[in-house]
Order: C-alpha cells, then structure tokens, then sequence
C-alpha cells in the first residue's frame, strides 16, 4: 500500500494504493503527476506530507535504497553499454554475481522478445525496442513498484497502441504495484485498474476508468476523458425546462432559475434525418468520415455539439437534422463546474 | 565545375603544405641540429639534408649531464599534477554542475575559481617562493606538483563543468533509481561519457606542467629538481650556447607529449569539438 501527501506544485495529494494496482495519473502538461512519479522515486523533495512503501515511511530514504523501478520518458538507456549490459546494471549494482546476472538477463530479454539485440549498443536500435530495453531494465529487478512515466509518448500511433496492450499483459503476469503517468486518456482508460485525474497539482478524481468515464466529478475530468470530447451546453432551467438558446430539453429535479451544463458524451446523441416528436433540430457543420463511425459536427443556434453517427450516415453541409439525446445519460454540472446531482 | 574544384582543391592543398613547412620546419631545424656536429650546424650554407650525423650531443646531454634526471623530474611532475588536478577538478566540477547551492553559489564559485586564472602567474612568483622557503620546500618535486596542479584546477573545473552540463540528467537519475549510489554512478554513467572532454582537458594540463618554466625556474635550482625547461635553458651559459645539447635534449622532450597526444587522438577531437558545438 502506498500512501502520500502533497507540495505546492503538487497541492495537497493524497492517494491510497493497493498491491498489485495499476494506478494511472492522468492529467495535461504541467499538472504535476510527473513531480508526483519523480516524488515517489525519491527524485524530488517532498515539501510537506509523508510518502509510504510498504507501510514504511520512506521521505527520508535515497533513491537507490527505495526498491522501486523507473521507466523514464526518453528511457534513459547507458549509451556506452550493450544492451545487456544495461539490463544488467540493476544486478550490477547489487553486486549479483556474474552468472545469474546473465541468466536474469535473458529471462527477462526473452519476456520481451528483445534476445537478439542484447549485443547491440542503444543508439542502433529503434525507438520500440528501445522502450522494450527500458522496461526490461526495470523487470529484472523484480522491485516492489514500477513508476511510469509516458513511456509510450515517443513511439508512432500503431506502435503505442501495440505496445499498451503488451504493457498490460505484462503487468497482469508480474502482478507488481505500477504507477504510470500519462496525459493520454486513452492510455489511462485501457491500462488503468485506477485513475487519478490531476489539473495543476491537485487532484480531481480518483476512481476505476469506467466511474471516471461515466460519472466524472467535475467538468474537467468529464471534458479530458472520452474521445471525442463530451459536449457542453451552458444555459439556465425555466420552469421545468433546460434552456440554452435553440436548444430546449425539458427537465425536472432543478431549482427554477438555477444556472446549469448539460454534458453528454457523443455516442448519447442520436441523428436523425426525420423530425421526431421530441427531437431536437440542428444544422449539419461538417461530417467526418472515420471509416467505422461518422462524426457529426452540429450547431444548435450558438451551441456546437458533436455526435456519433453509424458509418454510413451521410448529410449535406448545412442540412437540417434532428437529434435525440439519451436523457438518461445526461451529466450536469453546476456553476462552480462540478458535478451536480439530479434530484429526480 | 570540376576544373574549379580541382583548382580550389590544388589552392587548398598548396596552403596546407606551407602552413605545415611553417609549423615543421623549426622542428626539422632543431633535429638536425641535434644531430649535426658544431662544424655543421655553423657551415653556411647549412647542410640541409647531407651531412654526417652524430651522437656526441645525446651522449652529452644525457650520460655526461643530467637531462635523463630532468626528464624523469619532469615526467613525474607533470604527470601527478595533472593527476591531482583531474581528480580534484573533476569532482568540483561535477558538484558545481549537478548540485543546487544556496546564494547562487554555482555560478559565483564558478566564476571565482576561473578569475584566478585571470591575473599573469609572474605577479605570484616571489610570494610563492618565499611561502616554499618558508615550508622548505624549495628545490623539490612536491613544490612544483602543488604550484602546477594549483594552476591547471581553474582549467579542468572550467571545462569539466561544461562538459557535465551538457549530460542529460535523466541518466545519472535511472543509475539512482536502479540502485546505484551517487558515486557509484558517477564512475560507472557519467564519467564513461566524459571520457573524451577528460582526454582533452588531461592532455592540456600535460603540455602546461611540462612546458612551464618560470615557476620551475624559480622554484627548483638543483639537477635534482630542475625539470627540462630549465635544463635546456640553462645550456646558455656565460662564455657561449650550447646549441646541440640544447636541441638534442629538446628533442627528446617533445616526444612523450606527441605519444600521449598520438594516442588520445580519437578522444581529442571529439572533446575539443563537443566544447565548440555546445555553443
């Protein structure tokens, strides 16, 4: 179990981590998670709070005394080593003799398929294997966590998907503790058996990837997770309705007068091409043609919106549509932008 | 356009060779020298390439006289001042480089360790000799090895700082993470790959030390502690110049330091011009 507090770039964080969990700490550019990671490593000093292994209170413990394993952005490889010779150094280290040394070594290059490039230096191989050389750095040890930090940022898109999943697989047979520091909600969603969604060193929620996809706590996290982005309609109940200019659904369970977002996520809006009772109409903006789905670019009066549609929707620029919203799956957000409940 | 590039190419070529006989020619002049009798090396016009060579000047210089004891004094000197000051620069460096000081520290004892080398070494002359007298130290190796290595430490902490600047930090942290002690990774991941800015900087501080001779000057008047600067320069003496011990003695001196250059070669070039790029 892992327990800490927080510092000023890093406000006032406290998060509780289970053996064998796979947190993720989601979040944009300069939010800190990556000064969260560098924290737990022993890399950064800790302000005020206390950061726990085990139990065990370690602000007070160097880096090299923690236990821990870093998969570092630019995976930091020796370029003056081979390949096994980096995968060695943790043993090195430890002054583990030279024989299990390289048995651990190939256990693990094997695990990773990377055994034919153990002779090799870093700088000939590409950025995949490269990646696989950082991770298998970190397994020989055998530590007792696994910080993360972006490891798949520099890889190509087909690669990093490829990647995830591998890294996931792996993670599920080693069953160690991984903190893995993200700004891909993509990533956090597949990887993560928890996120912790962080906005300028504080953080937003903390829960499984499907609560944090369906009930966000708040607009940000509603707004970072999910792609395409959820939409948000600002507007104001009157009298049993929800008004926001052309755009009216008629709700209950709000004060009258009360200042409100509607959020729904894309795939709750439905398009039609035919008036339907209690549809709502709205002007096609572009279409997005993605092979397997279409993306509809609507306007509603001022409001912009972005649906789903099936993939063989079709719609002229500028055509009138009508769209259904799955009342059910309506998010609400208040005026301080957090989640606000629908007394209905 | 391949006559003009051959012409440019003959032009550049042509610069080349008279840069090379300008910087060769004293060369060849003091071998020959060494290796002419004084009938020669006196004849005009000199015998450029025919002459009947000798030895007598080598055996001169070094069974009559003590060249072999100043060669060694000098090798002895420049090598362990050298020694301290890499060691003890190399270290500063990393610490001024790698570790936040409060009150700007880094950058003011940066700055104050490069300003002693600022003000000309001849204004420390009698102080440093009276300060040696006073420690007995006169006439002795450990007086020399002090002075130089205090000379050549402004230099290698100079260089080294940059060189380490410039090493990406994120290395140095996944040798912590994986276990290492501070010192630990510095010999085993940074130093690896500073090893040709050390070359560098090792091979400047060697020319320094053995060719200096003002402070060996001062500070050494005995065969015992003399180092070959001096003993070359001695050979002028009252009644005339002992031109062929002279060269046959400096001929000698030129060669460990060409070896030492000759075999760093590789690290050299990549250290001098890694300082260059880093701009």
């Amino acid at each position: 179990m892992k327990h800490f507090g927080g510092t000023s770039v890093v406000d006032d964080l406290s998060l509780e981590i289970h053996e064998g969990e796979f947190v993720v700490l989601l979040g944009p550019s300069g939010c800190g998670k990556t000064t969260t990671l560098r924290m737990l490593a022993g890399l950064e000093n800790v302000t005020s709070g206390d950061i726990f292994i085990d139990g065990e209170r370690v602000n007070d413990i160097p880096t090299q005394h923690r236990d821990v394993a870093m998969v570092f952005q630019s995976y930091a490889l020796y370029p003056h080593m081979t390949i096994a010779e980096n995968i060695g150094y943790p043993l090195r280290v430890r002054k583990i003799e030279k024989t299990e040394r390289a048995t651990r070594v190939n256990r693990v290059a094997a695990m990773l398929e990377i055994e034919s490039l153990l002779e090799r230096k870093p700088r000939q191989l590409s950025g995949g294997e490269r990646q696989r050389v950082a991770l298998a750095r970190a397994i020989v040890r055998e530590p007792r966590a696994y910080l993360m930090d972006e490891p798949l940022s520099n890889l190509d898109a087909r690669l990093r998907v490829q990647m995830r999943g591998e890294l996931k697989r792996l993670q599920h047979q080693l069953g160690t503790t991984t903190i893995y520091v993200t700004h891909d909600q993509a990533e956090a969603m597949t990887l993560a058996s928890r996120v912790a969604v962080m906005k300028k060193g504080r953080l937003q929620q903390f829960d499984t990837p499907m609560n944090i996809y369906n009930r966000p706590a708040n607009r940000f996290v509603a707004e970072f997770v999910g792609s395409p982005s959820m939409n948000f309609v600002d507007g104001k109940v009157d009298a049993g309705i929800f008004v926001s200019d052309a755009l009216q659904i008629p709700l209950s369970g709000f004060a009258n007068g009360s200042k409100l977002t509607i959020g729904i996520r894309p795939e709750h809006i439905q398009v039609l091409s035919e008036p339907h009772n209690a549809a709502i109409a709205a002007t096609v903006y572009v279409t997005e043609l993605m092979g397997n789905e279409t993306f509809v670019f609507l306007s509603v009066g001022s409001n912009k919106l972005i649906a789903r549609a099936p993939a063989d929707f079709r719609a002229e620029l500028e055509s009138k549509v009508w769209l259904q919203f799955a009342t059910d799956k309506l998010h609400f957000f208040d005026q301080k932008n957090q989640a606000a409940d629908n007394t209905d | 356009m391949k006559r003009i590039e051959n012409r440019f190419n003959f032009f550049r070529i042509l610069c080349l060779f008279v840069a090379l006989l300008f910087a060769l020619a004293p060369v060849y002049w003091m071998l020959t020298i060494a290796l002419k009798t004084e009938v020669d090396q006196f004849a005009i016009p000199p015998p450029w390439f025919v002459f009947t060579p000798t030895l007598e000047h080598y055996y001169d210089a070094f069974v009559t006289r003590a060249f072999g004891q100043y060669l060694i004094t000098s090798a002895i000197v420049a090598v362990t001042s050298t020694a301290c000051a890499l060691v003890i620069g190399t270290l500063a460096a990393y610490a001024l480089a790698r570790f936040e000081l409060p009150w700007r520290l880094n950058q003011r004892l940066s700055l104050w360790i490069l300003s002693t080398r600022m003000f000309p070494a001849i204004v420390t002359a009698v102080p440093l000799f009276l300060m040696m007298r006073d420690v007995r130290l006169l006439n002795t190796r450990a007086s020399l090895i002090i002075v130089y290595t205090a000379f050549n430490l402004p230099f290698v902490v100079w260089m080294m700082r940059g060189f380490f600047a410039d090493l990406p930090r994120d290395l140095e942290e996944a040798a912590l993470v994986d276990g290492d002690s501070r010192m630990g990774a510095f010999v085993r991941v940074v130093l690896p790959l500073v090893a040709p800015g050390l070359a560098a900087t090792a091979v400047f501080c060697l020319i320094v030390s053995w060719n200096e001779f003002l402070f060996a000057l001062v500070l050494t008047q005995t065969d015992a502690a003399m180092t070959l600067p001096v003993g070359i320069a001695g050979r002028v003496t009252q009644y005339e110049i002992k031109w062929g011990v002279m060269s046959a003695a400096a001929s000698v001196a030129i060669v460990p330091i060409l070896v030492f250059a000759l075999a760093l070669q590789r690290y050299l070039v990549r250290g001098l011009s890694m300082g260059a790029v880093k701009g």
